[in-house]
């Protein structure tokens, strides 16, 4: 164990599709532990928030990231309509559910051919992304747009769902499920697949609740954790699905959570359709929102998001925070990265067991610490100071209100 | 008689440099390529290069091109003499063994008793340049690739020679040669693929794959894993070579498994006199082509292995299988075919 | 290996991708693309230019001293919340997509061409 050499992955780095630091601790071949660094892609939404209205921010919400777009948006709805206090439309429920499990099928079908890519398997990543096309093209078809859907709005949703639509919608799902089940029978036979899947990036089940993981990955350690059935939201509380889990706990029950995940969202969506009531889809609430926090939590494709808004009665929130799914399982990368006695990691075995909780670093990279390297002394810098040395000369910083 | 000498001379030169010698598989080189990746496009349903020539068939090209004009950076810590001469070694030895291959007759332009075994050495050469390569500019991922590309050399090379040897084995059973010409013309009337050698053409397509380091063997230079692998630090001229070299090498395994195992030109030389040349390059390059069809196959329906199952696949199952497929074609086959004609 | 079969029974398929700039897809009828303002209809409140989440909208006093909103397409972000808050229904998406361009000019749409 002399010769350890740390090898960098990222923050630029073919294998990451945003910028993050994994240090490697390697030896030979063998990874014996990973360090990770974030906070690459710090955007300031947050603050931005807290300038613009409720309604604009719900479009600001909706880049946090942009492929659970939805999710976000609709959580900071839920959290401003739980500050408000009032009922919504029961059409606009099922609607908004419609919206998210879409979004869900059109994010698990993404994020198998980024693992297909991870492990090099170009052939399966190329038809998985072929295949996902026709979500986004219901996608389209319903809110307008391919991946900023802009269909949640604070009260209710702003598109309704034709008949018209909702039957192509179901032509399109029953079409999409034979293709889900072929995929599932390609990553269960494929025998290259099970190679580099099989064993690697394990995480075990009390290491999974000890480290807060959320979503597919703490379900593929076996815990059948989902905000959809814990905390009935939208129109969950009405459909009934399966929360899905697998016990091996490695890459391969990734996998196969997902790809299970978009069957029963498959089903989710049919159920909606059919249940859906008829009625208004949006309720006129007031712009200014009374004093007052409210939360929002909902299952995105990756995990349970919480918004946090305070009111202080003006048409502005006064704090709004989000918490995405990305930073709960980050802190379980270092543990799948860490050889441990039988149990042994590859470099090879770094892209695909960090690409299997479906990192989105956008949403995570919420706050900023700041360190001088080379003394290692960190500080915490206020909001004037970084105005005064940032933003002195440029006018475009427009004051708050 | 002097002046026929010359001419002589002068025409192999010209042999050499342009056909069917080096321009010839510099042009087949990138002409493969394009046809790898065509054909790679479309059995993943996409369409691939398009707009550089007529059906992207330029595409190749322009990119050598472009890489020549890019900037050149040697990074500091790099040995410099190694670090820079590489890219051209590896040219000139791709293109070296190329010289061996019965394009055009069922004789190359080198030509000798014992070829076979140079081609071997070559192909080792190569993965030890890859080795420099990696090694040389003092860099971690070109360091990591190196030390796979080596791992894997280990793996795949007594496949690789045994199957060579494999196809020699028949022939010289039969009275040939230990040379590619006598390998050729044993394939005259049966090609060697028809015989004991389909498990032999098997094994070279698998290790031909590991040796152009394709996937699923691209470990060497696994782009999610180590950015480029030994290539990572080259740029500018010298990776324009390094990928010219690669798209020679190509052209080079595929013509070497169509020599060795579907017959070479035959029946090419058949056909009298210039026309006899003319038939044997195009016979030579559509079954080139079949082989880089097949390589292309494998690349798509796979996932790159781990290096450790690589040498584990190789061990357990491509060497023994290899040294069973060599033992039947140096004892069994020459056997049957002895008892056959008693 | 059932990828093998699905590769060969691919590779004789016409290709799934579109020759984008020459072939182009049809958008749905209600998409969000740029916007159009009816400046007939617009009666200058400022609500879009409120409630517009990038500020691609910014209100300009004509000549004759109405307020009409300027609309600057490289900003926006096609949304189409302008297009729910407008009282009179003077603004409404379009279904253009393409609009890079080379004159920066072309990314302002002035308020004038008022009949009024």
């Amino acid at each position: 164990m002399s010769n350890i050499v740390d090898v960098p992955v990222g923050p630029q780095h073919p294998a990451l599709k945003e910028p993050l630091n994994i240090t490697c601790y390697v030896d030979g071949e063998q990874v014996v532990g990973a360090k990770l660094r974030i906070g690459y892609n710090h955007r300031g939404i947050e603050k931005a928030g807290e300038y613009q209205t409720f309604i604009q921010n719900l479009y600001i919400a909706e880049r946090i990231c942009g492929i659970c777009g939805i999710v976000h948006a609709f959580d900071l709805a839920q959290a401003t309509e739980h500050i408000i206090g009032k009922e919504i439309p029961r059409r606009a429920d099922y609607l908004r559910t419609i919206g998210l499990e879409l979004n869900r099928i059109h994010s698990h079908l993404l994020w198998l051919g980024v693992a297909a890519h991870e492990i090099g398997f170009d052939t399966l990543f190329m038809y998985v992304w072929r295949d996902r096309e026709v979500v986004m093209d219901v996608i389209e078809d319903f809110t307008g747009n391919r991946v900023t859907y802009a269909l949640v709005t604070i009260g209710g949703v702003r598109r309704d769902l034709p008949q018209e639509k909702a039957e192509k919608m179901l032509r399109v799902m029953d079409a999409l499920e034979e293709t889900v089940k072929k995929y599932k029978e390609m990553c269960l036979n494929e025998k290259t697949i099970r190679m580099r899947c099989d064993g690697v990036g394990v995480l075990r089940k009390e290491d999974a609740i000890a480290l807060c993981a959320v979503g597919p990955t703490i379900r593929a350690s076996g815990v059948p954790f989902d905000i959809r059935a814990d905390d009935p939201h939208a129109a969950y509380d009405e459909i009934p699905f399966k929360v899905v889990t697998y016990d091996t706990c490695d890459v391969t029950a990734r996998i196969l959570v997902r790809i299970d995940e978009t069957l029963e969202s498959i089903n989710i969506v049919r159920e909606a359709i059919k249940k859906m009531p008829s009625g208004p889809i949006r309720a006129r609430l007031p712009r200014a929102v009374p004093v007052g926090e409210g939360v929002g939590r909902t299952e995105a494709p990756r995990g349970e998001v919480i918004h946090y808004v305070r009111s202080n009665g003006t048409d502005r929130p006064f704090r709004w925070k989000v918490r995405a799914p990305t930073l709960a399982n980050l802190l379980s990368i270092p543990v799948m990265l860490t050889s441990k006695g039988d149990y042994v990691v590859y470099i090879a075995d770094v892209p695909i067991t960090f690409a299997s909780i479906d990192p989105c670093l956008s949403c995570t990279d919420r706050a900023v610490k700041f360190v001088d390297v080379s003394s290692g002394k960190s500080w915490v810098w206020t909001f004037s100071q970084i105005k005064r040395m940032y933003w002195k000369d440029k006018p475009c910083w427009r004051e708050r209100p | 008689m002097e002046g026929e000498a010359v001419i002589q001379e002068l025409i192999d030169v010209l042999r050499t440099l342009l056909f069917p010698g080096f321009l010839f598989f510099v042009i087949l080189g990138l002409f493969f390529e394009w046809i790898d990746r065509k054909f790679y496009a479309k059995l993943q349903n996409r369409v691939g290069p398009l707009y550089t020539g007529p059906w992207g068939l330029l595409q190749p090209l322009a990119d050598f091109v472009k890489l020549m004009a890019k900037e050149d950076i040697v990074p500091e810590g790099a040995i410099k003499p190694i670090f820079s001469s590489v890219p051209v070694f590896a040219l000139a030895l791709s293109l070296f063994a190329a010289l061996f291959l019965p394009v055009c007759g069922p004789q190359g332009i080198v030509s000798f008793p014992g070829d076979v075994i140079v081609l071997a050495v070559v192909l080792t050469l190569l993965v030890i340049l890859v080795f420099l390569g990696g090694l040389s500019p003092a860099s971690r991922y070109p360091e990591v690739g190196a030390e796979r590309s080596v791992l894997q050399l280990l793996g795949y090379e007594i496949p690789l020679v045994a199957s060579i040897l494999g196809a020699t084995a028949m022939t010289v059973g039969l009275g040939g040669s230990l040379s590619i010409e006598g390998i050729v013309n044993a394939q005259r009337d049966w090609w060697s693929i028809l015989g004991f050698q389909a498990l032999g053409f098997a094994i070279f397509l698998l290790a031909a794959q590991a040796e152009l380091e394709r996937v699923p063997f691209d470990i060497p230079e696994a782009e999610t894993e180590i950015v480029a692998g030994w290539t990572t630090e080259y740029s500018g001229k010298k990776l324009a070579l390094l990928r010219l070299a690669r798209d020679v090498e190509l052209a080079f395994l595929c013509g070497l498994g169509a020599t060795l195992f579907l017959g070479g030109p035959w029946p090419g030389p058949l056909v009298p006199g210039l026309g006899g040349a003319i038939v044997s390059t195009i016979i030579f390059v559509i079954k080139s082509i079949v082989v880089l069809l097949l390589l292309t196959v494998i690349r798509a329906a796979m996932s790159r292995l781990r290096i450790d199952q690589m040498v584990n696949f190789a061990w357990k199952y491509l060497v023994p299988l290899s040294i069973f497929q060599l033992l039947l074609a140096v004892v069994v086959a020459p056997l049957m075919i002895h008892l056959l004609t008693l | 290996m059932p990828i093998f079969r699905e590769v060969l029974r691919t590779a004789p398929k016409k290709r799934a991708t579109l020759l984008y700039p020459f072939e182009k897809r049809d958008v749905p009828l209600d998409y969000r693309g740029r916007i159009e303002i009816n400046y007939d209809l617009c009666v200058g409140c400022g609500l879009c230019v409120k409630e517009c989440p990038s500020q691609a909208l910014e209100l300009v006093t004509l000549p004759d001293g109405k307020k009409k909103p300027r609309y600057y397409v490289a900003r926006c972000t096609f949304c189409a919340q302008c297009v729910e808050s407008c009282p009179r229904n003077a603004i409404k998406s379009t279904q253009i997509y393409e609009l890079a361009t080379y004159n920066r000019k072309a990314e302002v749409v002035e308020p004038c061409g008022t009949s009024r």
